[in-house]
């Protein structure tokens, strides 16, 4: 019995607060304020508990004091515990400059980090993928493919032509460009297209909520 | 009867009888044929099969002497009757040490990798063949050391493009800083910033900047961040205020750094307060519920969007919209930069986003940089055209210089 | 020094993390990074928690306008704080894992924050449309070929895109609409994601040496911190 008050309690609650943030649609309202203000206390709880438990207790403490004893401490995580107690000195005026050393840790990390996932991922393997016959190997490629190849090289080409930034977009250089930016603009469009169907279906899945789970009004 | 037996043995058939013979010898099982497999079978559940041979174990080149692969030469007895090999067990002995397993293979396998080893120590290795009837242990492979390489060779190609590109952006820079005048295009949706800013400054309304939804970690944020710092030097001039919820709490406090910085250059670090940026919650859609509330109920009239963005950018950008803000966004992300092409007033797309901090700190030496990756572009574009060429005139035309061009291209990209 | 330490630190950890794609003896440390952010990141989770609890709190006392939502949040996430940390109503005890089924902190997840995060997500229903609804009044040439081509693709993925132009003979079976969206997606599609991709990662290149070199400043106090 209790069982089932809590799941109309549960259903109750869900149907109310869907309601409140799309009446956000209407207008700025008390009910979408209320939703917000739950919406915030409750995942800022969630993602701080969620951190405590994954992060400092699961990889820092754990690291540092296995509870399986045939593992060794990982005493390196002291580094990363530091740093974070450093984050904190911003609380104390005097020695809040502290603070800026994890930070230099973080922004010089995933600068060194990035410049060669980027670098590696991206330019070496676009530009290998790039090098491959309009034509097909003995002429192989139907029409259909040989356009698309063609539309694919040179689009890449001009696209990226466009984003030269120490060469003014003028003459031959300027109308390639200009072909870069309708290339640009058919990429925007067919991703623009392509999402419209999986929102509206998002969509379609709270409408199923309430007049399906909440309502009883489709099965 | 004699007859019969004379033509079994005619010449004509001698060439038959040597390929039997030969088979026979060769493939004991197979020439046992058909009629002799319940023969197979009874014994098979009985007999062993045979042991893999030349197993080989080799140290993995350029690792950090963490791995040892073995190969092996299948039993005869998984190539040819399955049933009689259901796997492979490895055994391995580590200085000296008592042999321990360390790992199965699946019958028909011929590799296994050993990535338990730890470097400096010696290993000796065998395979087990495991059948119903029993299992068959391979010879033992020659003692090998994982060794540890210092440098990893296979990525050559790759330290060598980077280092050329990487030098080329150090030299403009070195050549900007010395006084040398560069030439940067002019960016629309960063020549708007200071009319931007200068709007709301006239309406008196605030300006909100949002640095994405992800976190210190991801460097389209720190793009973000490094852009806050030039717009919050012209805020600071101007006296507008500024409002930035952020989702990060490691944000956060880059973002007061970041601010209290330009404010302190602009002379007016009075004008400075903690709560211009402020943390919200990490839930992205919490964070977007709260924004959206902030835009309807202060009405700010500049948005700038600059960072990495997932599917609340279209939230964010149309509130905005309908608040009548001047809106300038900017990402890397491909999914996203429609929305914000259709929503915002400019949108500064992928590459831009990154440039933006070196084109609005108008600093030569930040300028330079622009320059130097404009240097890869032209690498990365001369080497496609070449690529495409060549290959397509290879293949098209059999012509093997061209493909050979086109081969070595792809093996000097390839980063595998 | 106080200018000068996270410099170096920027520099000698940007190389640090640079060098070790080409060292193995260094990979560790590299796969560490994501655990020492983690680390770092949830320490400044007490900063940021601490700035919502001042924020609301400080509304609170003030009784500044829409002072009771703060309420609202404050008590919200105390409730949520309490459930998880203390694992309140966790079949499994303190030991247990945080989702588990039955525990406060679960239930009050898929009673309030999930259906909170759905709702949330399924609007860009509503604005996908207005702004489908404003790329209609193109008011140039590149929004038109935007919008040409998010109608084709757009169309392509729905049944009535293949009635419409299930007309055209084979031999132009391109010109069908749900041809012509795979041909725009695998080709010029293509083209634009690639050109975007090899240019970002430029620009990453060239803004991560700008930082490791110390000359983009401005997130660490800049020149007068």
């Amino acid at each position: 019995m209790d069982g089932v008050i809590m799941h109309h309690v549960a259903l109750w609650t869900a149907a109310f607060l869907t309601l409140g943030i799309i009446s956000f649609l209407y207008r700025d309202n008390a009910w979408y304020k209320f939703c917000e203000a739950v919406f915030i206390g409750i995942s800022a709880g969630y993602w701080f508990v969620s951190y405590f438990w994954d992060n400092l207790y699961g990889k820092l403490w754990l690291g540092i004091f296995p509870t399986d004893p045939t593992q060794p401490p990982d005493y390196i995580l002291l580094i990363g515990g530091a740093l974070g107690v450093m984050m904190l000195l911003r609380l104390i005026p005097k020695i809040g400059w502290l603070s800026r050393w994890p930070l230099a840790f973080i922004v010089g990390a995933t600068a060194g980090l990035n410049l060669i996932i980027y670098f590696a991922s991206n330019v070496m393997v676009q530009v290998e993928d790039t090098i491959r016959p309009l034509f097909g190997a003995n002429y192989a490629a139907s029409a259909y493919d040989i356009v698309g190849n063609i539309v694919v090289a040179v689009g890449t080409f001009t696209a990226l032509i466009y984003f030269f930034f120490s060469k003014e977009h003028k003459g031959a250089f300027g109308g390639a460009a200009k072909v870069g930016i309708f290339v640009l603009m058919v990429t925007f469009g067919a991703s623009f297209g392509y999402t419209v169907m999986s929102r509206i279906s998002l969509l379609l899945g709270r409408i199923d909520f309430l007049m399906g789970d909440w309502l009883g009004v489709i099965k | 009867m004699t007859g019969v037996t004379c033509r079994c043995i005619s010449r004509a058939h001698l060439p038959w009888l040597v390929i039997i013979l030969a088979a026979t010898l060769l493939f004991p099982s197979v020439s046992s044929g058909e009629t002799n497999t319940a023969f197979v079978g009874v014994v098979g559940d009985t007999v062993p099969p045979a042991p893999v041979t030349s197993l080989i174990a080799s140290d993995r080149k350029y690792d950090n002497g963490e791995a040892i692969d073995l190969t092996w030469v299948p039993s005869i007895d998984d190539r040819l009757l399955h049933g009689k090999v259901i796997g492979y067990r490895i055994y391995r002995s580590e200085n000296g040490g008592e042999y321990k397993k360390v790992g199965d293979a699946g019958k028909g396998d011929s590799q296994f990798s050993d990535e338990t080893v730890s470097h400096g120590n010696r290993y000796v290795y065998y395979v087990v063949a495991v059948g119903p009837g029993g299992q068959a242990e391979s010879i033992h492979t020659a003692p090998i050391i994982a060794e540890r390489e210092w440098i990893n060779f296979n990525r050559k190609y790759l330290f060598l493009i980077g280092l050329i590109i990487a030098g080329s952006v150090v030299y403009f820079i070195e050549t900007a800083r010395r006084g040398k005048k560069l030439f940067i295009r002019r960016i629309a949706g960063l020549e708007a910033v200071d009319e931007a800013i200068g709007r709301a400054t006239e309406m008196g309304r605030p300006i909100l900047f949002i640095s994405g939804t992800q976190d210190m970690d991801n460097v389209q944020t720190i793009a973000g961040i490094t852009i806050l710092g030039h717009v919050a030097r012209t805020i600071a001039d101007y006296d507008t205020k500024i409002r930035m919820p952020v989702s990060r709490s490691l944000v956060m406090t880059a973002a007061r750094e970041t601010i209290k910085t330009s404010y302190l250059a602009a002379g007016r670090p009075d004008a400075y307060s903690d709560d211009m940026v402020n943390y919200v919650t990490d839930e992205q859609f919490g964070y977007v519920a709260a924004v959206n509330g902030i835009m309807v109920r202060e009405k700010p009239a500049t948005c700038f969007y600059l960072g990495a963005f997932f599917a609340e950018s279209l939230i964010m950008a149309e509130t905005g919209y309908s608040i009548g803000a001047i809106q300038i966004a900017g990402t890397a992300m491909p999914t996203q930069l429609p929305f914000f092409v259709v929503a915002c007033d400019f949108t500064l797309i992928g590459e831009e986003l990154f440039a933006a901090s070196a084109y609005l700190s108008n600093e030569p030496k930040q300028l330079g940089s622009l320059k130097g990756q404009d240097v890869g572009k032209a690498i990365a574009l001369a080497v496609m055209i070449i690529g495409t060429i060549a290959v397509t005139v290879g293949q098209s035309w059999n012509i093997d210089l061209m493909n050979n061009i086109a081969d070595w291209l792809n093996s000097v990209f390839k980063t595998n | 020094m106080r200018r000068q330490v996270p410099l170096i630190i920027t520099f000698c950890v940007g190389i640090f993390l640079i060098a070790y794609v080409f060292s193995p003896p260094l990979t560790d440390f590299g796969e560490n990074f994501s655990v020492y952010f983690d680390i770092i990141a949830v320490f400044a989770f007490f900063l940021g928690g601490g700035n919502l609890i001042r924020i609301h709190t400080n509304n609170l006392r003030r009784r500044k306008k829409d002072w009771w939502y703060s309420v609202v949040t404050l008590g919200a996430f105390t409730l949520m704080l309490a459930a998880g940390l203390f694992k309140i109503g966790n079949p499994g005890g303190i030991g247990a894992s945080l989702t588990t089924s039955g525990s406060w902190f679960q239930t009050i997840f898929e009673t309030l924050m999930s259906p909170l995060n759905s709702t949330m997500y399924a609007l860009l229903a509503f604005f996908i449309a207005s702004a489908s609804y404003r790329a209609f009044r193109a008011r140039n040439r590149e929004a038109t070929i935007l919008l040409v081509a998010a109608f084709i693709i757009l169309l392509g993925r729905t049944p009535i895109g293949y009635f419409l132009t299930a007309w055209i003979p084979d031999s132009w079976s391109i010109l069908r609409v749900p041809d012509l969206s795979v041909w725009i997606m695998s080709f010029p599609n293509l083209a634009g994601q690639r050109a975007i991709m090899i240019g970002v990662s430029l620009g990453v290149v060239s803004m991560s040496l700008r930082l490791i070199l110390g000359i983009e400043r401005t997130y660490l106090g800049g020149d007068k911190g």
